[in-house]
């Protein structure tokens, strides 16, 4: 078979057209960044923090905004309260800043791992990768990295936020485990580039990173 | 006016020293090599790195490896050495009484007692009554904290919790009143309902104190004097923790156990001896010392040490060839050590600290093969090849060129499998023992102990000290020294303990206390080292008194380690024993020893 040009933008189509009914078979009431669980309020630009017992939490420029659910429909809002609860479990504080100036996971972590005052930090993308940074690696390093992001579910992410604190307290935590599923990637490729255009079109570049304020309804 | 080399095929190394032998003078020594031992010791295998030492050696004297005449080579093959290990206590829960284990983060501080019922049990609950939570991982934290509110505005006494999920933190944030919180109870629908339980945390930093006492147990429970006495062994067991549950069940028990790990058989020269094994190690080195002289050691059949010396002997059957009724142990050290292992009937994946018992092992083997490394040496190099004398006599030619050693002096040769000793007087007399167990034990010892599960690891943990990561850019030594890096450290290292090896540092698993690890790997250096050098230095003594000796000089691999000579040396000072490392020809250190002795032994002989 013949893998060219045409080939590739037929699949992306159909890639697209299917996303597209998914899509709105799981459209959410409403469409601002309050859908009932969360509100994600932005406080204006974020400040470098001075606590060292904090960890701050990048979200990407689409996060809770355009997107409601990751690649595999987990509520997002259900991602953010794990990480920040696996942060508490641990007695260390959550900051959540919203990253504007890119889509990367790594700058975003990155970004994010500066502004924290004990210089660890995670990023996190709308379809659900995520990564755990230090302010003085270099961007494209990191801490933890998880790039599968068909095959994080809940409980990762509250380790991922437990990881977090535990770095940030200076212990030196076990990895989070992660489970390897080799169709992820055939599966989900061409939904998570189709995401990741999307996400990039949300970026403000020079945009300062900005504060947000998170209210869980309960 | 020939050229010789001195070729000491040793476990881990091969050692290769060149001199110029000339008439009567005293041989003219040119050059020194050291290459890792290929394959194990004395198979044939072994010729590929001696030729690989002579080739480094000559290169670095500018000569070729065929310009040698004679080569002489050490008897490689009077011992070979094996370890082993084997857990022999057990801690068994029954009725799951008990959940002893460290979660990082429990909810809460203090301590609190009553009857256990399900979270979704609660609205059946009546006011008044006390209560101790059990909340099962299919709740979440938030529901499950507004439950337990709600039950306290209900008048019910909500007097603690246990939580399977890592929940304890989130759910202690969200309750009005501070009460105590245990949770990562992994199997906890193995928790009896209805019946009295208690919790207790400890604030950060501390330990339970009430749990862990038997009298405050008994306060707790009101129980009768007898009572008491039996749940000693549950109280023993919860010291140390942050956090613990006591459980009252009509038959619930916690049961220390010995493993019946089988008995040994001493065959020596003054008689024999049985010795069982879960008496520890100091019960099987002392039936040791009354046989006198090993002949041979049997297990019993059927139990864990008849096994372990099965898997000894089946190994030295395959490296020696020889035939497995023949393999005869010499020499046996037992030493104790501490492994984890789980705990049985446990309910949180608790761990708790076992008694096990290493054994190294010792045995003599045939030396044609040998013969067969001389016969292809001979046909690779064209020189004239012939095997030098034992071992320990070469050793002590070769430490005898240190400045400054005179006779009588002993040397201790501390190899990777066995521990050496060589006594020379005056008048000529050399005396010699082998003793099983040396570097490659301490491996096993810390490895087992750290519960490293990586030999490769242990072997790195007991040649470099240990030290912290406190950031990307600081290191801090386990001795308080300070290094700073200018750039970034690989992010695995991040926060980690590491062995601080100079040419890169490597993490340990987990989050092992940097004063552990040196505690674990100095214990295990005395538990081998030192006791082996004073088990050798008495077999070779006059009249078996360490006193009588004056000096002793450390040859081998492991006198290189940067604190084994320290140890051996604090040990000994105790008997008024001089110890030094042997620096042999004054420039190879403990070094080369045995090479070197080869060499002097025939220029000897041929230049009588």
């Amino acid at each position: 078979m013949q893998v060219d040009q045409t080939l590739v933008e037929r699949i992306v189509s159909q890639v697209l057209a299917e996303l597209g009914q998914r899509q709105g078979a799981i459209a959410q009431p409403g469409g601002t960044a309050d859908d009932g669980l969360v509100a994600l309020e932005e406080m204006g630009e974020a400040k470098p923090g001075t606590r060292s017992d904090e960890v701050v939490v990048g979200l990407s420029p689409g996060f809770g905004a355009r997107f409601k659910r990751n690649i595999t429909g987990i509520r997002l809002s259900a991602v953010l309260r794990e990480l920040l609860a696996g942060i508490e479990e641990e007695g260390v504080s959550a900051r959540v800043v919203r990253v504007r100036h890119t889509s990367d996971v790594a700058f975003i972590g990155h970004t994010a791992a500066k502004l924290s005052g004990s210089g660890i930090g995670i990023g996190i993308l709308s379809r659900g990768t995520t990564v755990i940074h230090q302010k003085d690696l270099a961007p494209l390093t990191n801490l933890e990295l998880f790039p599968q992001s068909p095959i994080l579910d809940l409980e990762t992410y509250r380790a991922i936020g437990r990881n977090a604190a535990k770095y940030a307290k200076g212990e030196a935590p076990a990895p989070v485990p992660v489970k390897n599923d080799q169709m992820a990637r055939p599966k989900y490729q061409a939904v998570a580039a189709v995401l990741h255009i999307k996400e990039t079109k949300l970026v403000e570049p020079g945009a300062p990173p900005v504060e947000c304020q998170v209210r869980f309804a309960s | 006016m020939p050229l010789v080399a001195g070729v000491d095929i040793g476990n881990s190394t091969t050692e290769v020293v060149v001199a110029r032998v000339e008439g009567s003078s005293s041989p003219d020594f040119l050059g020194s090599a050291i290459v890792a031992t290929t394959g194990v010791k004395g198979t044939q295998e072994n010729v590929q790195g001696v030729l690989q030492a002579l080739e480094e050696c000559m290169r670095s004297i500018g000569l070729q490896p065929r310009d040698v005449e004679v080569v002489t080579l050490n008897d490689a093959t009077p011992v070979m050495a094996d370890v082993a290990m084997e857990t022999i206590s057990e801690t068994i829960i029954t009725e799951s009484t008990m959940i002893g284990h460290n979660p990082s983060t429990p909810g809460g501080a203090g301590m609190g007692v009553g009857k256990t019922i399900l979270l979704d049990h609660l609205d059946m609950a009546s006011p008044g009554e006390s209560v101790i939570v059990i909340i099962p991982g299919h709740h979440d934290f938030d529901q499950a904290a507004r439950a337990i509110n709600e039950a306290a505005n209900r008048g019910i006494d909500v007097r603690g919790a246990i939580v399977q999920r890592d929940d304890g933190v989130l759910i202690s944030n969200r309750l009005q009143q501070v009460i105590p919180i245990v949770d990562e109870v992994k199997l906890i629908d193995r928790v009896p309902l209805g019946v009295p339980a208690a919790v207790e945390v400890a604030q950060p930093g501390r330990t339970v104190s009430t749990l862990s006492n038997p009298y405050g147990v008994a306060t707790v429970f009101g129980l009768s004097p007898e009572e008491t006495r039996a749940i000693v062994p549950l109280t023993r067991a919860l010291i140390g923790n942050r956090s613990a549950v006591v459980i009252k069940t009509p038959a619930g028990d916690v049961q220390e156990r010995r493993i019946p790990a089988g008995r040994l058989t001493l065959v020596g020269d003054r008689g024999t001896a049985e010795v069982d094994l879960e008496l520890g190690a100091d019960a099987v080195m002392e039936a040791l010392e009354r046989v006198g002289q090993l002949a041979d050691v049997q297990g019993e059949p059927g139990t864990n040490v008849g096994g372990m010396l099965e898997r000894v002997r089946a190994v030295m059957t395959e490296l020696t060839g020889l035939p497995g009724d023949s393999v005869r142990i010499q020499d046996l050290l037992a030493v104790d050590t501490i492994v984890q292992r789980p705990v049985v009937g446990g309910v949180a994946g608790e761990f708790s600290s076992e008694e096990a018992v290493a054994l190294a092992a010792m045995v003599s083997s045939s030396r044609l093969p040998m013969e067969q490394i001389a016969d292809m040496l001979r046909v690779e190099l064209d020189a004239e090849v012939v095997l030098g004398g034992v071992e320990a006599h070469m050793a002590l030619l070769g430490a005898l060129t240190t400045p400054g050693i005179d006779l009588p002096v002993a040397i201790l040769d501390l190899g990777a499998g066995s521990t050496d000793a060589a006594l020379a007087d005056p008048e000529g007399g050399i005396k010699v023992v082998h003793l099983a167990g040396a570097g490659d034990m301490v491996s096993m010892l810390i490895d087992a102990e750290l519960a490293l599960d990586d030999r490769n690891l242990a072997e790195e943990a007991k040649r470099h000290p240990a030290g912290r990561m406190e950031n990307l850019f600081l290191f801090r030594g386990e001795e308080g020294d300070v290094r700073f890096f200018e750039e970034p450290v690989d992010p695995q290292l991040f926060a980690r303990t590491v062995v601080a090896r100079p040419e890169g540092m490597i993490p340990l698993p987990g989050d092992v206390p940097v004063e552990r690890v040196r505690a674990v790997r100095r214990r295990a250096k005395e538990k081998v080292f030192v006791r082996n050098a004073l088990r050798a230095l008495a077999r070779v003594a006059p009249g078996g008194n360490v006193r009588l000796l004056d000096f002793v000089a450390l040859v081998g691999g492991s006198a290189l380690d940067f604190e084994v000579p320290a140890l051996i040396s604090d040990a000994l000072a105790e008997y008024g024993v001089v110890v030094g490392t042997a620096n042999v020809r004054g420039v190879a250190g403990p070094r080369n020893a045995v090479a070197t002795g080869l060499v002097l032994a025939y220029a000897y002989q041929h230049g009588g």
